[in-house]
C-alpha cells in the first residue's frame, strides 16, 4: 500500500516536471492543484457510506438527511482544502549555503494578495527524485524531504524556512519542492509540485587544528593586529553580510549605490589559503580546514585567496567573496565529474 | 504522534458528552455510567499532566464491557444493542485516548452517534441539536488539526458555522433527490427493547386505562372525502378470538384468502399517517376496500397489518365503506372457536343461558343485554377496582365497575354462551378535529374495545357494548373539538380553549413537519418531478435530475468559495471600481497595476477627453470612499453611478458632464 503510494507519487511528480520549470514569483493556479482524501478522510468515507446505510435501510429521513449534512460537510471542505493553496504567490531564494553536519535554511516567502488566512501551509522540498545527484549530492535529504509549515495572514506575507539537515559537503540540487495543505479538518490533502531548482552549497565543516599560514604561531596577536578599520581605504559596493557601521551613508543619500566603506588594517598584505600547504590531510580533511582558515580571515576582515587544485579566487574580502569561496569548497570534485 | 493536551481532551469529550446526551433516555443506565467513568478517569489523568492508562488495563476493561453488554443484550444486532456497544467503545476510546489520531476517531463516533439518535426519534429539536452538536464537534475537531499557532475558539465556531451554512444546499438536493428504497435492505431484527406504544397483541382488563391517560398521539387522519359522524369513526385495530378466562388473545392474523364482501354505503377516502408503534397493524375505518401499503395485507380479521413493525412515521391512503355483507357463511371450524367462551366464569354463561331462553331471536338478545348495561347501576370509570380469576364473573355480578375492555370483554363472553359468535375488537374510536388545518388527531386517549357478533345472513356486525351504559363516553371524546362551540361545553373548558387552541396550532406544526419531512418517501420525489415538469418520472431519471443539481450546486460553491479570495471581494467600493476599470479595459483603456485611481483618470483623460470629466469624478469618488473618512457619496450610489457608465457608447458630442458633475461638490467636501 505504502509502496503502492509512494510510486504513483514519484510518477506525479516527474509527470509534473514535464511542464518544465516554473517562474518564480509564481502563481499557484487551480490546474495544478491535486487533492486527494487523508486516511482520516478515508475512515470519514467508511462511516458516511455506514451512516447512509443506516439511514436507507431504516427509511428514516432525518438519519439521512443528518448523513448528507456531514457528505456535504465532507464536499465543502474540499473545495475549502484547495482554496488554501489556490492564489498563493509562492517565492524562494534560489541557493543557500550551509556547512556540513548542519542545516540549510531554505526560505520560501509566501504571499497571499487575498481576504481569507491560509493557515497551516506546508512547504517540502523534495529530494531529487531517481536522476541526478550522484555522488557528492547525495548528502542531506531523506526520502520524505524536509518540511516547513507556516500560516500566511489575509493581505499579507509570509516566510516559512525549511531547514533541511545536510549531512556532507557537496552540492544538492534540488528541483522541485511541494506545498501542502490538508487545512481544514484534515480531512483532505491538497498539494502541488513547484518546478525551481535551489541549488544548496553544503561547504566543509570547518574544522581543522592548523593555524593561517601568515600569522605564524602568534595567531591571536596577529587578528587583534589586523581588525584596524581606521585606515580607509576606499568604497565598495554594499553586500549583504558587510557590517552596518561600515555603510556609506551619505553617498546613498546622495543617490549612489548602496555602498560599504572598506578599511585597511595594518597588515593588509593578501594571504593565500592554499590546498598544497596542508600536507599529510586527505582531501576532506584539507577541505575542512581551507573552510576554517576561510572564516577566520573573514572574521578578521583581511584579505585573502583560495588555490586548490583546479580552480583559483584572486584575493579579496567581504560577504560576496567569501561566498565565492565556501562555494567553490563545496563543489570541489564535482566540476571535474 | 504528539501527545494531546488536557484541553484537547476535554474540548472533545464535551462534545461526546453532548452526542451521548442525545442518547440518555433510551441508554441503559449501567452504560451511562461506564462512559462518564471512563470520560471522567481519563481527564483526570490528564489533569495530573498524565496519559492513558495502560494497555493490559484498557484491554481487560475492553473484554469485560463487551462481556457485560452481550449478556445483557444477548445480541450486538439492533438498534438498542448496537447503540449501547458504539457508546460504551467511545467511552473506552476516548479512557485511551492518546493522540491525535484517538481524538479524530471519536470525531467520527460522535458524527455516528448522532445519526443513531436519529434513527430511534424523529423531532425536529432532535436534530437541531445534533446539527448544533455536528457544528461543535467539527470547531473542536478545526482546532485539533490546525497546527500552531492554534486558532482562537471563536473564529474556528465561526469557520465551522460558515462551512456548514455552505454545505445547506448540498445537502438539501441530496436529501431531496437522493433515491430511496422502498422497504430495507434487510430485514431489520426485531428491537424488543424498543417502547411499543399504543394497543398490544392481547387484551386483558385494564390495558386500556393506562392508554386512556396518554395524550401521546396514535395518528393523523385526513379525509378526501366527506367525514364519517365522529360516533361512526372506529379505527379497526388487533381483533381477537380467544379467551383464557381473562385474557383475550389470538388474533387470526392469517391473510385473508378472498374479499368475500358486498359493501354498501358511501365511500369514505382518507390517509391515515400513522405515529410508529412497534407493531405490524395499521388503523383504518371498517370496512376497508383499498389502501396503498407496499406489501401490507388485510387479514382473516379485516385488520391491515405489514411485514414489519411500523417503526416510521407511514401515510396510507386507504377507502372504507361503513357497511358490509358477508356473502360466504362462517367456516365451521372458525365458528367453533368463536362460540367458545371459555371454562371459566360460570356464572356469567348461566346469565347468558337464562337471558337466551327469554329471548331467542339474536337482535332481541343483543338488546337485552345491552339494556341490562344501560338499566342496571354498571359504571364506567377510568380506575375500575382489580380483577383476579373469573374476571367477568367478578365485574358482572359484584365490582359493575369497569372499562371499555371489561364490557367488550364480558359482552363477547355473554354472546358465546348463548350460541352467537362474537369477537373483540380493538382500536381507536373518534378523534379530535383540528380546525386550524383540516385533519382528524387521533390519540391515545382514544383507544377503544368494541365487539364484533356474527348474525347469519349478515356477517360481522359491530357492537359498542359500552356506549349503552355510558353514551357520554362517546360523546366526551368528541366534545374536545367538534362541538366546542356548543352550549354543551362545560364553563372550565372555555377558559382552557385558549390552550387547547395553542396546543391544534403546535399540532399543524408537528403535522408539516411530518408530512414534508419523515414521511418524504419515492412518491414524494415524483411529485417534486412532475412539478420541475419532468414527464413520467422514474428512478433513472431521478438521478439524472440529481446529478444535474448537483452540478450546478457544485458551481454556485466553487463559485462561493473562490470568491472570497479575491481581493476586492469585501470592500464594495472595490469591487465597483474593478467593475469600472473592466468598462474602460473594454473600451481600450486598462489600468496598469501600477496606476492608482488618480493617475489612471489622468490618462483615461488624455486618451479619451470624452469620458475625462465623467472617470475623474469616478475616480474621485472612489478615492474618497476607500480613503477619506465617511460621508459624501455611499457605496452604493457609486455603484449606480458606475452601472449608468457606458464608456465604449459615448461619443465626443454626448458627452453630459453635468450628469455627475453636480456631485462634485458633496464628495470633495466628504474628504
Amino acid at each position: 500500500m505504502n509502496s503502492l503510494r509512494q510510486a504513483a507519487t514519484r510518477k506525479l511528480r516527474t509527470w509534473a516536471a514535464r511542464r518544465g520549470r516554473d517562474v518564480l514569483p509564481m502563481r499557484i493556479s487551480r490546474r495544478r492543484i491535486y487533492i486527494l482524501p487523508t486516511r482520516f478522510g478515508l475512515m470519514l468515507a467508511l462511516i458516511l457510506a455506514a451512516m447512509l446505510i443506516a439511514g436507507l435501510n431504516y427509511n428514516s429521513n432525518l438519519a439521512l438527511a443528518f448523513a448528507f449534512l456531514v457528505a456535504s460537510l465532507t464536499l465543502v471542505t474540499m473545495h475549502h482544502c484547495n482554496r488554501n493553496l489556490l492564489g498563493i504567490l509562492v517565492d524562494v531564494t534560489p541557493e543557500i549555503d550551509a556547512f556540513a553536519g548542519r542545516e540549510a535554511n531554505a526560505e520560501f516567502v509566501l504571499r497571499n494578495e487575498s481576504n481569507v488566512e491560509r493557515p497551516d501551509v506546508e512547504i517540502r522540498v523534495l529530494p531529487a527524485s531517481s536522476t541526478g545527484a550522484a555522488g557528492i549530492g547525495a548528502a542531506g535529504i531523506g526520502a520524505a524531504g524536509a518540511a516547513g509549515v507556516g500560516r500566511v495572514s489575509a493581505r499579507n506575507d509570509a516566510a516559512i524556512n525549511v531547514v533541511i539537515p545536510v549531512a556532507n559537503r557537496g552540492v544538492l540540487h534540488v528541483e522541485q519542492f511541494e506545498l501542502r495543505t490538508r487545512y481544514p479538518f484534515g480531512w483532505f490533502h491538497a498539494w502541488t509540485y513547484v518546478q525551481s531548482p535551489i541549488t544548496i552549497f553544503v561547504a566543509p565543516a570547518p574544522l581543522g587544528s592548523r593555524t593561517l599560514p601568515s600569522t605564524g604561531a602568534s595567531g591571536t596577536a596577529a587578528t587583534a593586529e589586523t581588525r584596524g578599520d581606521e585606515d580607509f581605504s576606499g568604497l565598495r559596493t554594499y553586500q549583504p553580510g558587510m557590517p552596518l557601521k561600515h555603510m556609506a551613508w551619505k553617498s546613498l543619500a546622495r543617490g549612489g549605490e548602496p555602498a560599504a566603506r572598506t578599511y585597511t588594517g595594518l597588515s593588509s598584505q593578501p594571504e593565500w589559503l592554499e590546498w598544497s600547504a596542508l600536507d599529510g590531510l586527505d582531501a576532506e580533511a584539507r577541505l575542512s580546514q581551507l573552510c576554517l582558515w576561510i572564516l577566520e580571515s573573514d572574521v578578521a576582515q583581511r584579505p585573502y585567496g583560495l588555490r586548490i587544485p583546479g580552480k583559483e579566487i584572486a584575493p579579496s574580502g567581504g560577504a560576496a567573496h567569501r561566498f565565492a569561496c565556501l562555494r567553490t569548497l563545496a563543489a570541489f570534485g564535482a566540476a571535474s565529474d | 504522534m504528539e501527545r494531546v493536551s488536557f484541553l484537547d481532551l476535554l474540548s472533545i469529550a464535551a462534545c461526546l458528552l453532548l452526542a451521548l446526551l442525545a442518547h440518555v433516555h433510551s441508554l441503559p443506565v449501567w452504560v451511562s455510567i461506564i462512559v462518564a467513568v471512563c470520560g471522567a478517569i481519563r481527564l483526570g489523568l490528564a489533569w495530573r499532566g498524565g496519559g492513558a492508562p495502560p494497555r493490559w488495563v484498557l484491554l481487560t476493561v475492553a473484554v469485560l464491557v463487551i462481556a457485560v453488554t452481550f449478556l445483557r443484550f444477548r445480541t450486538f444486532n439492533g438498534l438498542p444493542a448496537g447503540t449501547a456497544l458504539l457508546c460504551l467503545m467511545m467511552g473506552l476510546k476516548l479512557l485511551e485516548a492518546s493522540t491525535r489520531r484517538d481524538m479524530y476517531i471519536i470525531t467520527l463516533g460522535i458524527y455516528f452517534l448522532c445519526i443513531a439518535a436519529l434513527l430511534e426519534s424523529e423531532s425536529f429539536w432532535l436534530l437541531g441539536y445534533l446539527v448544533g452538536v455536528c457544528w461543535l464537534t467539527s470547531a473542536t475537531l478545526l482546532r485539533l488539526t490546525t497546527g500552531l499557532p492554534r486558532p482562537a475558539w471563536r473564529p474556528s465556531l465561526r469557520y465551522g458555522a460558515r462551512i456548514l451554512a455552505q454545505a445547506v444546499p448540498l445537502t438539501l438536493v441530496f436529501w431531496l433527490l437522493f433515491p430511496r428504497l422502498g422497504g430495507p435492505l434487510w430485514a431489520l431484527p426485531v428491537d424488543s427493547d424498543s417502547a411499543e406504544t399504543g394497543l398490544s397483541d392481547s387484551m386483558s382488563p385494564g390495558d386500556i386505562t393506562q392508554l386512556a391517560q396518554s395524550d401521546e398521539i396514535a395518528f393523523r387522519v385526513h379525509f378526501l372525502t366527506a367525514p364519517p359522524p365522529p360516533q361512526e369513526m372506529y379505527w379497526r385495530g388487533p381483533v381477537f378470538n380467544d379467551f383464557t378466562g381473562r385474557t383475550w388473545k389470538d388474533s387470526l392474523a392469517v391473510p385473508r384468502q378472498n374479499p368475500n364482501l358486498q359493501l354498501q354505503g358511501p365511500a369514505y377516502r382518507y390517509i391515515v399517517s400513522l405515529e410508529p408503534h412497534q407493531h405490524t397493524w395499521v388503523f383504518a375505518l371498517d370496512w376497508l376496500q383499498q389502501y396503498n401499503l407496499p406489501r401490507a395485507q388485510l387479514t382473516a380479521d379485516h385488520t391491515l397489518v405489514t411485514p414489519f413493525a411500523v417503526s416510521r412515521a407511514v401515510d396510507i391512503t386507504a377507502t372504507s365503506f361503513p357497511h358490509a355483507n358477508f356473502l360466504l357463511p362462517m367456516s365451521e371450524q372458525l365458528r367453533q372457536r368463536e362460540l367458545n367462551p371459555g371454562k371459566a366464569n360460570p356464572r356469567t354463561r348461566e346469565l347468558a343461558l337464562s337471558l337466551r331462553a327469554q329471548h331467542p331471536g339474536d337482535m332481541e338478545f343483543v338488546s337485552a343485554v345491552l339494556q341490562m348495561f344501560a338499566q342496571q347501576p354498571y359504571f364506567y370509570t377510568l380506575t375500575p377496582p382489580k380483577l383476579a380469576d373469573d374476571s367477568v364473573d367478578k365485574f358482572l355480578f359484584e365490582t359493575k365497575r369497569g372499562f371499555c375492555g371489561h364490557y367488550a370483554s364480558a359482552f363477547a363472553v355473554l354472546m358465546r354462551a348463548a350460541g352467537i359468535p362474537a369477537r373483540v375488537v380493538t382500536g381507536y374510536q373518534g378523534g379530535t378535529f383540528n380546525h386550524f388545518s383540516d385533519y382528524w388527531i387521533v390519540r391515545q386517549s382514544n383507544a377503544h374495545a368494541w365487539d364484533e357478533i356474527w348474525i347469519e345472513g349478515r356477517g360481522w356486525v359491530r357492537v359498542d357494548p359500552t356506549s349503552a351504559i355510558a353514551p357520554e363516553r362517546v360523546e366526551r371524546d368528541v366534545s374536545d373539538s367538534v362541538s366546542a362551540d356548543t352550549a354543551t361545553v362545560s364553563h372550565w373548558r372555555g377558559h382552557a380553549r385558549w390552550l387547547a387552541d395553542a396546543r391544534l396550532r403546535l399540532d399543524v406544526l408537528r403535522e408539516l413537519w411530518r408530512e414534508r419531512v419523515l414521511t418524504f418517501n419515492q412518491d414524494s420525489q415524483e411529485r417534486l418531478m412532475e412539478m420541475l415538469h419532468i414527464p413520467d418520472p422514474d428512478g433513472e431519471k431521478l438521478v439524472f435530475v440529481l446529478a444535474a443539481a448537483l452540478a450546478l450546486v457544485f458551481i454556485w460553491l466553487t463559485w462561493q468559495v473562490r470568491r472570497e479570495l479575491d481581493p476586492h471581494s469585501t470592500d464594495p467600493a472595490a469591487r465597483t471600481y474593478a467593475k469600472l476599470c473592466a468598462k474602460l479595459a473594454g473600451a481600450g483603456l486598462p489600468r496598469q497595476t501600477h496606476e492608482g485611481a488618480e493617475a489612471y483618470a489622468a490618462r483615461v483623460a488624455e486618451q479619451r477627453p470624452d469620458l475625462a470629466a465623467q472617470v475623474e469624478s469616478l475616480c474621485r469618488y472612489y478615492s474618497n470612499l476607500r480613503f477619506a473618512p465617511p460621508g459624501g457619496l455611499t457605496a452604493a450610489q457609486f455603484r449606480t453611478l458606475v452601472r449608468a457608465f457606458r464608456p465604449g457608447h459615448v461619443r465626443p458630442g454626448h458627452v453630459r458632464p453635468g450628469h455627475v458633475r453636480p456631485q462634485d461638490s458633496r464628495a470633495s467636501r466628504g474628504s
